[in-house]
């Protein structure tokens, strides 16, 4: 019994024998070895399974502590450094100088169901706000709607002062505005924002969508040069105050890229004031106005003749009589009263010569070389205020449209169409659309052939020509090599041609020998002074202005002066076709 | 009775406890510190952009060209004033650097050494 006893004892420690304690009784060892293998086995599965929860658990406590934490952190703060958060690119110019960037300011609204006191309320804001009346403030005041704009931008100063007011209900809003530090200058070309940020005008409008896109942080580049602006600006201005001008137009292009380096408008806005849709100061007359620009058109008569073989340097057209066709009349305001090499035509701008010459050109080719050119259709540019240029249809492009068309009456263009003209006559021949946006250096822009290289090789000797010894006398700038062409046109009204009314024009080209740059400046309603002797010409107003213009930009632009004197230069730009005896200085 | 390796893994796990627990207090506080420099750029780039705006404004060329005619005695540059680099010899720069000044001679060197590769 004792044995038994003893035997079921020691069996039954063999059995449950404690964690990890080894038994060497030989006498249960067969025995009990299976069952303990079995529970080590199934005590270790489940070890290493909790184990393992353990470890997740273990890992997410380490992670929320360490990394959610981070999340919260950073979520709180809103932003990153680094990542400027405006809705709107900044636009600069060619040379990086900011034209308009957006600035943080503050709006005031209420909630109309949290103030207490409107007119209480209404007193305290009108003492902070006294552009606007009581009454107005009530009225936005009560009601029970939940967000009512009182102000937006509001100065710091105000918003300290109305913070201090303490009143329920009324909440600030971080907003941004847009702003143009340099006022006036480049208003017409930047256009301006809505309150909402979207662009409503000018570049703002025709790049909006990259302004506004969502790589913010890299800003738009336009082709302007904010020193040349001022510049053409300034001398602008100047003649319009010195001719008591209504306006006045300026353009400056390269005429190799197509980048269009200033654009001026006058009269000018305050883009940072407010600004109403109507007001007649936002009308752009570079790219929008289209008027008829007079006898500048004569050199893409003399171009067009040229270019299609129908006249040479050394034939002419004899300018002694007026043309008298139907019931018009076409003479010459600087009249020679004889024979003209087609040289002379040029540069005594006789409108004789050159209705004749459009006359031997034809009608259908006149009209094509034109189109061919750009003058006909309105220029694609990155703003939407573009012009349509007028001119007669195809079925009305009679004989009378094309003498008149010869000499800048009959067709109308935007001053941008004529900059871009006669820097294709001068650039080598080729038609390049005018871009506001800055081309990347060294990569030549793309460009059509639609002109002959001698041609534009003459077009720059006769452009020269009128600057030595024609209209444009007073365009020299000396060192500069300029060239160009005057016009002055009388503006058209409902009731004809009105004599006293001129748009005075002159486009020209520097240095003539290897144009780079055209400069335009047009005069609206110039009135003669003393200092012109009554004269409101162009060659008396526009032309000494780009003198000017170019003796200040040439520097900026790179343009090194030469000696114009020098053999070679005028070799370069020799005109020999002309009459024998004619006297070359006669204006 | 308590075994020894029952003991070092309550060891290990209150020495893993606080260790955890100084953890999540430093990332705390680096996390404050990171929110707060970030604000801070933040306000500095706003700052920064502002003070562009500002600096821009003050350099309009109208407001420089006025500033200079009041304060400077000095000219818009004429074209008999520019010179090419390669032609300062027709000048009567080098006989005055020649003469003996250092500083002429040195800028005449910069000048000329820049042109002539």
């Amino acid at each position: 019994m004792t044995d038994l006893a003893t035997e079921n004892w020691k069996d039954s420690l063999m059995v449950e024998p404690p964690l990890g304690v080894e038994s060497n009784q030989p006498l249960s060892e067969s025995r009990a070895k299976r069952p303990i293998e079995i529970a080590r086995t199934r005590l270790l599965v489940a070890g290493t399974i909790f184990a393992l929860c353990f470890a997740v658990l273990g890992v997410r406590i380490v992670d929320l502590a360490v990394n959610d934490e981070a999340e919260i952190a950073r979520s709180t703060t809103g932003r990153e450094a680094g990542t400027l958060g405006l809705a709107r690119a900044d636009v600069v110019d060619r040379n990086g100088m900011l034209l308009a960037t957006n600035l943080p300011t503050v709006s005031l609204y209420v909630d109309q169901t949290k103030v207490i006191d409107p007119e209480d309320a209404a007193d305290k804001l009108h003492a902070v706000l006294p552009e606007y009346s009581r009454d107005t403030l009530i009225k936005r005041i009560a009601g029970d709607a939940r967000y009512v704009w009182i102000k937006r931008s509001l100065t710091p100063e105000q918003e300290y002062q109305i913070n201090r007011l303490g009143l329920p209900g009324f909440s600030f809003e971080r907003e941004e505005r847009r702003v143009y530090p340099q006022g006036p200058l480049f208003a017409h070309v930047l256009g301006y924002t809505g309150i909402d940020n979207r662009g409503l005008s000018g570049v703002e409008r025709g790049l909006d969508r990259s302004l506004a896109a969502s790589d913010r942080k890299t800003p738009v580049m336009l082709s302007l040069d904010l020193r040349v602006q001022h510049i053409l600006a300034e001398e602008l201005s100047r003649a319009i105050v010195d001719f008591k001008g209504v306006g006045g137009a300026g353009v400056v292009l390269d005429v190799d890229s197509g980048e269009i380096i200033a654009m001026v408008s006058l009269p000018s806005f305050d883009p940072n004031g407010k600004k109403q849709q109507d007001d007649p100061n936002q009308f752009n007359r570079v790219t929008k106005g289209v008027y008829e620009l007079g006898s500048t058109f004569k050199a893409f008569t003399l171009a067009m003749a040229l270019d299609y073989g129908v006249v040479d340097l050394d034939d002419g057209y004899d300018a002694s009589m007026p043309i008298r066709i139907a019931r018009f009349t076409i003479n010459d305001d600087h009249p020679e009263n004889r024979w003209l090499s087609v040289p002379e035509i040029f540069m005594h701008s006789s409108n004789i010569g050159a209705a004749k010459m459009a006359l031997d050109v034809g009608a259908t080719r006149q009209r094509a070389f034109l189109k061919k050119i750009g003058l006909l259709d309105s220029i694609k540019l990155e703003m939407p205020e573009v012009g349509q240029p007028q001119s007669p249809t195809a079925k009305e492009w009679r004989d009378i449209s094309t003498m008149t068309i010869a000499f800048g009456h009959g067709v109308a263009v935007t001053p941008l169409h004529l900059a871009s003209g006669i820097a294709t006559l001068v650039n080598g021949g080729f038609l390049r659309e005018p871009t506001l946006l800055k081309r990347p250096a060294g990569v030549p822009a793309p460009g059509t052939r639609v002109l002959k290289a001698e041609t534009s090789e003459i077009m720059r000797r006769l452009l020269r020509l009128v600057v030595t010894d024609g209209t444009g006398k007073k365009a020299s700038a000396p060192g500069y090599l300029v060239g160009g062409k005057t016009g002055t046109a009388e503006k058209s009204s409902a009731t004809g041609y009105r004599k006293k009314s001129l748009i005075s024009t002159f486009v020209g080209a520097f240095p003539m020998n290897r144009p780079r740059y055209v400069v335009l400046a047009m005069i609206d309603e110039p009135k003669g002074n003393e200092a012109t002797h009554g004269f409101a010409t162009a060659g008396w107003t526009a032309a000494p202005l780009v003198s000017r213009v170019v003796t200040r930009t040439a520097p900026l632009l790179g343009v090194g002066p030469l000696d114009e004197d020098a053999a070679p230069v005028r070799h370069e730009m020799m005109v020999n076709e002309l009459s024998s005896g004619a006297k070359l200085a006669s204006f | 009775m308590i075994r020894p390796g029952v003991l070092v893994w309550i060891g290990a796990i209150v020495l893993m406890a606080i260790t955890l627990f100084f953890i999540t207090y430093e990332v705390q506080s680096v996390e404050k510190e990171v929110a707060a420099l970030n604000r801070e750029a933040i306000a500095q780039e706003e700052a920064i952009h502002v003070l562009r705006a500002e600096w821009s404004y003050l350099n309009r060329p109208e407001r420089l060209s006025s500033l200079a005619e009041r304060h400077l005695a000095l000219q818009s540059v004429a074209p008999g004033q520019l010179i090419a680099a390669q032609h300062l010899d027709s000048l009567p720069v080098p006989k005055l650097a020649a003469q003996g000044d250092e500083r002429l001679q040195d800028l005449l060197k910069r000048v000329v050494g820049e042109t002539e590769p």
